[in-house]
């Protein structure tokens, strides 16, 4: 492995932070409504550029005067804080394309520090709640997971060890971006990555929703013996097995919505495990977690995460619980849920009411009940979530679906809502993204922008209307 | 029978407005033994009889004959023969070559082809009788007008040539380097020696002396007498 | 020659990039096994940087029939939409009705084909030819095989492509797109990429030994020429030393004569530049816009208007100001002086007395020598000029040796003997053998994707010893653990130094190296490794191999081959195809040594010239004591000698000592070349000095010898 000698580590490492202080300075607020990050020429380098100014969207209401501000809300979501040094990952699929391409990102190691990037943009801005839209580790992970926490809490953070996987220099596999080597060059990168750095935390209420991938492995697969063994053994697959079949059922479809069935998981795993391994230094911190420990460090409750709170005095914030426990990263409505919504609906009161849950109502299982019952209430007014990654605001019946995009694909950005209570009774949302700082996270934003497998070519940044709008809502 | 007989010479220089025949109709003959001395004023065309008679140039018009050879009508390669052989020149401005030493100027012409045999033999014999032998090594630059003078004679005469001519030889000397060089030509033997000049004293020691006006040739005795008596 | 070595050095050093402009060549080509087109453009959509792309279908080994000319091993396109990557330099582009070919302007040249000529692919119907193409992406016919472009229309084909090529909105940024595009690959097998600097790379390993020398060489040339023109300015000035005395004497001020002496510099120097500038191209251009069309790039054209008109300029600047500043400086010197004849630098009285009885040479070399400063100057343009025509002759028997001799490109064995390992002590005690050495050769794969052999090599020692591909990045193999990589397998897993290869051998055993440099190898598209013998043989013991013997220079081939046995055979050429290019790179040596060879008459007539000149009364006198024209030209043999002899040496000397070794090492990167001239070049460069002289000589001495010898007499 070509390392950095002690001596240059140390000049890189005042280097970036250098280059840290100077970046944090100038992109001083990371809102998109000053500055934003372009690709003008389309050359795949992203630059500043100009913000973008609100869009009113009209569909649910007439433009209104704004009379009272009600709330302020970040919604954070989909940060997958990952440990890239760990044997229980996959990312040999990657090469294999859809569905697998989530499996492998370059920008991967980077993942704490540009959830502490979002989280010192959101803390500036002082919202009132911050909404942690789910998936926040990756891979259930209980290290993930701390790391995550201290992030949002704050505090200083680190994976506690030298970077150990896919990355290094020494990989002769190709199909890895290996920041010493391959273009855009970034050496040191990964030395970087594992060092110790703080986070102020989000001086805000925190509400967390649940996410596939904060208690399935790779958002998918519950753990198994096998796979809470491989999490805090010292064997990892590296490279694609030769002649590796995939169970049919995970061939399919992108995120088969039933679970996967074990014994088809097991029998990938032992091929996967037949072939060519590395060893790899062990950390038990990498324990695999139930999905009851996970909500319990989360929120301290439990055993799921569905909840309302009242965010200032006009606003009631009910959050779903829609992970599968059983497998399987789709939505799960559970046979309760309806009557609890409907039941939460209606201690709202007067208040106005934002539902959040991790997938997207619209496209999950049993998804169509609750729908049923948000189209029916007049005080509802968005229902946001994030899974796809994915900006997007679609009107409904008389609220707003709200996707935000995830941290970690392009454009890796959080949103920022703002409640306002127009002339006439109605109320408009305000909504706009937010871009991270920080030197090495503004390295994984550019990686991102370059992953031909991320989010750059499908998409996932969306259009001016999914962005920066106020969301105009009539008054029931 | 004369070493040189020139008949009927007619020569003009200059072209267009300016030719002038500077010669028209010189007739001359010049016996072995004899020393002919031509007078004239500066630009009567004397240097130009000197060159025709030495086959340096062509006549318009008109035969020169020299020890039995024709020199009109002849191609410059023959006349570099004849010259070669029968005429030995002496200069005003001695016209020693800068890069040969003075005993190299005097072998000059016995080493180029062609030349009579006997050269070196006779060169180191002019360079003796010629009182040259301590100055022989040096560059001509090292020398005084009369040495440098001196080693033209000897160089003009190391071929052993029937016919000497002499262009104002004293015309850059004083008067005593001036009277031992005349003295030189008039030592010469039974060679024909013409000498052009316009000094009275060079004149002396002439046989006869001749005046060129109009272009021609006219002898004046009273005029050598006179110079002779003077003398 | 300033001409000459801007047509050859401009066309041929910037071919490549105005050719790929025309061509509107694409930043990366990327070949593969065929592939349904949806997919491949999915894959190429999601690529950042993108600007365009256009995919096609390449079929290789296909059977080119014209009248008169057949070919077995064409390539045939089929275009699609989009961009081209070509250049239409006659006809126009293919309309997309069926029938049409375009074939490049290097085929078209080489079979005598006109447009709305015939062609039939593979025994089809015959093809009309609408255009001609240039593409630099490749060679032309005959470096490499011809390459015909269809439509899709007029064929019937199996789909899918299996080559795409790529425009970047920003090319500088290629790596990174390699690098998604290489990440983003798997399931395309036989993947391979060439981008235009790989191009130019490879167009340098076809021709580049030979193209860096020749850019080398007129860069000499300009030299030489630029010293030429300033020494014969001066002598111009030199010899009017006293007409500027004079004119000082009365009264004309420095400038003035300064400018007058450059303006009649000029009078003479702007024809003569001009002639100079028409025959230099006339006898470079030809033979230059046939190499360029070789190697697939358009001829020079107008943009070498200006270049050749800064060398114009040059060519009268460098004679004018060389008048002007030694006019400038003798005006400034008293008049009485110059009139006396001084000399522009202060003369010097030698006592000494020559050893040598002078006679008419030695007389006509004094002369010679006495202006000293110009002979030194003119003995060492001519001297360059003469190391220059050795140093081409030099050159065209190693472009020979390359055609031939495999000891040329990369390889520096002559012979191979299958014979053990073991024998390599007999061998190397065979007389005339200077090394000899295992080879080990293998087929591998890479561990993860290409699917594609890669040819693996491998020498107990150190390999640069036998085999030398140039080094493109890196450095040579230092360790046991390391590899050198070709650049076409580094292309295709993006390996740089410090990487680490991965390949499968076919005993089943994976090796793994750290990469140590990178080479531009001809062999195998460059899918080639370079490894320590050890670490071969460590996972495959049964790797191929034979003895490679490397052969004294000037040893008796015949009789080494015999010494070896039975199994001993050449080792194989690298260019055999090469044999039309190597003729045209010597069409242009040839033209620029004739060139080189009138500048050298030119400077041996301008020195007797001179002499004349200078010496005139001197010579004058001569004449008058009866030398005749016999006499003068044994005169000026002498000036002529006095400057041959020391240019002769000083040629020699440059040649052996500096050029030809500054050359090597130029082109040992490509081959090992010695280029000291030969005792036979030598004779002849001598003897045409000779000839050169003799003519000069001769010629100035009639001319002298017609002269008037009295005003020669009256001459200052």
């Amino acid at each position: 492995m070509s390392g950095l000698t002690r001596r240059e580590s140390l000049i890189a490492g005042a280097a970036v932070l250098a280059a840290g202080c100077g970046a944090t300075r100038s992109a001083r607020t990371g809102s998109t409504l000053e500055a934003t990050w372009r690709d003008p020429h389309g050359t795949g380098v992203l630059q500043r550029a100009a913000g973008e100014p609100l869009i009113a969207r009209t569909e649910l209401g007439a433009p209104a005067r704004a009379r009272r501000h009600l709330a302020t809300i970040a919604h954070l979501t989909d940060a997958h804080v990952l440990d890239a040094s760990s044997p229980a990952r996959v990312p040999f699929l990657d090469r294999l394309g859809d569905p697998f391409q989530s499996t492998f990102r370059p920008q991967e190691a980077l993942t704490g520090q540009v959830l502490a990037g979002a989280v010192r943009v959101i803390r500036a801005l002082r919202p009132d709640a911050v909404i942690q839209g789910g998936d926040l580790i990756d891979n259930d992970q209980a290290n993930e997971l701390s790391l995550a926490l201290t992030v949002l809490r704050g505090g200083t953070a680190g994976w506690g060890r030298p970077y150990f996987g896919v990355q290094l220099a020494a990989n002769p596999d190709p199909f890895y971006y290996r920041p010493d080597l391959d273009a855009p060059r970034h050496p040191g990168l990964l030395r970087e990555a594992t060092r110790r750095f703080t986070s102020p935390g989000l001086g805000a209420p925190v509400h967390p929703a649940l996410g596939d991938h904060d208690i399935l492995l790779a958002g998918e697969i519950v753990p198994t013996a096998q796979t809470r063994a491989l999490a805090v053994g010292e064997e990892a697959v590296w490279e694609l097995p030769p002649g590796l079949t995939l169970p049919p059922g995970i061939a399919a479809g992108l995120s088969p919505d039933g679970p996967p069935s074990p014994r088809l998981i097991d029998n990938f795993l032992a091929q996967a495990l037949a072939g060519p391994k590395v060893r790899v230094p062990a950390d038990p911190a990498r324990r695999q977690m139930n999905a009851a420990e996970v909500v319990a460090r989360l929120s301290g409750s439990g055993p799921t995460l569905d909840y309302f709170v009242d965010v200032g005095a006009s606003l009631r914030l009910v959050v779903l619980d829609l992970a599968r426990r059983a497998g399987g990263s789709g939505g799960l409505v559970r046979p309760e849920q309806p009557t609890w919504l409907a039941g939460a609906l209606r201690a709202a009161g007067e208040r106005w009411v934002i539902v959040a849950s991790h997938q997207p109502l619209p496209g999950a299982e049993g998804g169509e009940a609750l729908l049923g019952i948000l189209d029916r209430d007049p005080r509802v007014i968005a229902a946001l979530s994030g899974h796809t990654h994915r900006n997007e605001i679609v009107p409904r019946a008389g609220y707003w679906l709200i996707t935000t995009a995830s941290l970690i694909d392009h454009p890796q950005q959080a949103r920022m809502l703002r409640v306002l209570e127009t002339a006439g009774g109605g109320v408009a949302l305000e909504t706009w993204m937010l871009d991270h700082t920080g030197a090495l996270a503004a390295i994984s934003r550019q990686l991102a922008y370059l992953d031909a497998q991320g989010g750059r070519p499908r998409g996932f940044a969306g259009t001016r209307l999914d962005r920066n709008v106020t969301l105009y809502r009539r008054a029931p | 029978m004369p070493v040189l007989a020139a008949s009927g010479i007619i020569k003009t220089v200059g072209a267009g407005r300016a030719a002038r025949r500077v010669l028209d109709g010189v007739n001359l003959e010049v016996d072995a033994g004899e020393v002919v001395a031509v007078l004239g004023r500066s630009g009567s065309g004397k240097s130009t009889l000197l060159h025709l008679l030495g086959g340096l140039d062509r006549p318009d018009a008109g035969r020169i004959v020299l020890a039995g050879e024709e020199l009109t009508g002849r191609r410059p390669g023959a006349l570099a023969r004849v010259r070669l052989r029968h005429i030995g020149f002496v200069f005003q401005s001695f016209h020693l070559i800068e890069e040969l030493s003075g005993e190299e100027n005097v072998l000059l012409p016995a080493r180029l082809p062609g030349a009579r045999r006997g050269g070196e033999r006779r060169a180191r014999r002019l360079i003796d009788s010629l009182g040259l032998a301590e100055i022989a090594g040096r560059r001509p630059h090292e020398l005084s007008g009369g040495e440098q003078q001196r080693v033209a004679i000897a160089r003009a005469l190391v071929g052993d040539p029937e016919l000497v001519l002499a262009d104002e030889p004293t015309g850059n000397l004083d008067q005593d380097n001036g009277a031992t060089v005349l003295g030189l030509l008039r030592e010469l033997g039974d060679r024909a020696v013409v000498i052009v000049t316009h000094e009275p004293e060079a004149a002396a020691i002439a046989d006869r002396v001749l005046r060129l006006e109009d272009g021609r040739l006219r002898e004046d005795a009273d005029e050598a007498m006179a110079l002779r008596e003077s003398a | 020659m300033l001409t000459a070595a801007l047509v050859v050095s401009d066309g041929l050093g910037r071919g490549f990039d105005r050719a790929a402009g025309a061509a509107d060549l694409p930043d990366a080509i990327v070949r593969f096994d065929p592939e349904p087109a949806g997919q491949v453009a999915a894959r190429i959509a999601a690529l950042p940087d993108l600007a365009a792309f256009s995919l096609r279908r390449e079929f290789t080994g296909v059977e080119l029939d014209a009248p008169g000319h057949t070919s077995e091993n064409a390539a045939v396109e089929i275009i699609g939409p989009g961009r081209r990557g070509y250049a239409i330099v006659a006809g126009r582009d293919l309309s997309g009705r069926p029938g049409e070919v375009l074939v490049e302007r290097g085929l078209a040249a080489a079979w005598g084909m006109p447009l709305g000529g015939r062609i039939e692919l593979d025994g089809s119907s015959p093809q009309r030819v609408v255009g001609f193409t240039e593409s630099p992406d490749n060679v032309s016919y005959p470096l490499a095989g011809p390459r015909v472009y269809v439509a899709q229309v007029g064929v019937s084909v199996p789909p899918g492509v299996n080559l795409a090529e790529i425009w970047l909105r920003d090319p500088h940024r290629l790596d990174e797109v390699l690098v998604q595009a290489r990440a983003t690959s798997y399931g395309v097998h036989g993947l391979r990429f060439v981008t235009r600097a790989g191009v130019r790379v490879l167009l340098d390993q076809a021709a580049g030994i030979v193209i860096d020398l020749l850019v080398a060489l007129s860069l000499i040339a300009l030299l030489t020429a630029a010293v030429m023109l300033a020494a014969s300015a001066r002598a111009e000035v030199q010899r009017r030393l006293q007409a500027i005395g004079l004119r000082r004497a009365v009264g004309a001020s420095r400038s003035y004569l300064t400018a007058t002496q450059g303006l009649e510099a000029l009078i003479v120097a702007a024809p003569a530049a001009t002639i100079g500038l028409i025959a230099g191209t006339l006898a470079t251009y030809g033979p230059t816009s046939r190499l360029l069309m070789m190697l697939n790039e358009p001829a020079p054209g107008a943009a070498l208007a200006l270049p050749l008109a800064a060398a114009w300029m040059a060519a009268v600047a460098i004679p004018v100001t060389s008048a002007a500043w030694p006019a400038w400086r003798a005006a400034g010197r008293a008049p009485v002086a110059l009139l006396r004849g001084a000399e522009l630098a202060a003369a010097r009285s030698r006592r000494r007395a020559s050893p040598i009885r002078a006679g008419l040479t030695v007389l006509g070399a004094r002369l010679a020598g006495a202006r000293r400063a110009r002979l030194v100057a003119t003995a060492t343009a001519l001297g360059s000029s003469t190391g220059f025509v050795l140093l081409m002759l030099a050159l065209a028997s190693a472009l020979v040796s390359l055609e031939t001799d495999p000891g040329a490109l990369g390889k520096r064995y002559q012979l191979t003997a299958q014979l053990p390992p073991a024998a390599v002590g007999q061998v190397r005690a065979i007389p005339g053998v200077q090394a000899a050495a295992p080879r080990y050769a293998d087929e591998a794969v890479d561990s993860f994707s290409l699917q594609e052999t890669i040819d693996v090599i491998a020498y107990p020692g150190d390999h640069t010893e036998f085999e030398a591909p140039p080094l493109l990045g890196g450095s040579r193999i230092a360790r046991p653990d390391e590899a050198e990589v070709g650049a076409g397998l580094a292309d295709a897993l993006g390996l740089v130094p410090g990487s680490t290869l991965a390949i499968q051998l076919a005993s089943g055993g994976e090796l793994r190296l750290r990469v140590a440099g990178v080479v531009g190898s001809l062999d195998h598209d460059g899918r080639v490794a370079y490894v320590p013998a050890r670490a071969l043989l460590a996972r495959d013991p049964s790797a191929s191999e034979q003895l490679v013997v490397r052969v004294r220079p000037g040893a008796d081939l015949t009789r080494v081959t015999a010494a070896l046995g039975a199994t001993a055979a050449p080792a194989a050429g690298a260019t055999a195809r090469g044999v039309p290019l190597v003729d045209t790179l010597r069409a242009i040596l040839r033209a620029v040594a004739i060139v080189d060879g009138l500048v050298c008459l030119y400077a041996l007539i301008q020195t007797c010239a001179l002499t004349v000149q200078e010496r005139r009364r001197t010579l004058s006198v001569i004449r008058a004591v009866g030398a005749g024209t016999p006499a003068i030209t044994r005169l000026l043999a002498g000036a002529a000698l006095a400057l041959v002899a020391p240019a002769a040496a000083i040629g020699i000397a440059l040649e052996r000592w500096l050029l030809g070794p500054a050359l090597a090492r130029l082109a040992a990167g490509y081959a090992t070349l010695s280029l000291g001239a030969g005792a036979g070049a030598i004779a002849a460069v001598l003897a045409g000095l000779v000839v050169a002289a003799t003519v000069a000589v001769l010629w100035v001495a009639r001319r002298a010898g017609r002269e008037s010898v009295v005003s020669g007499l009256a001459a200052p």
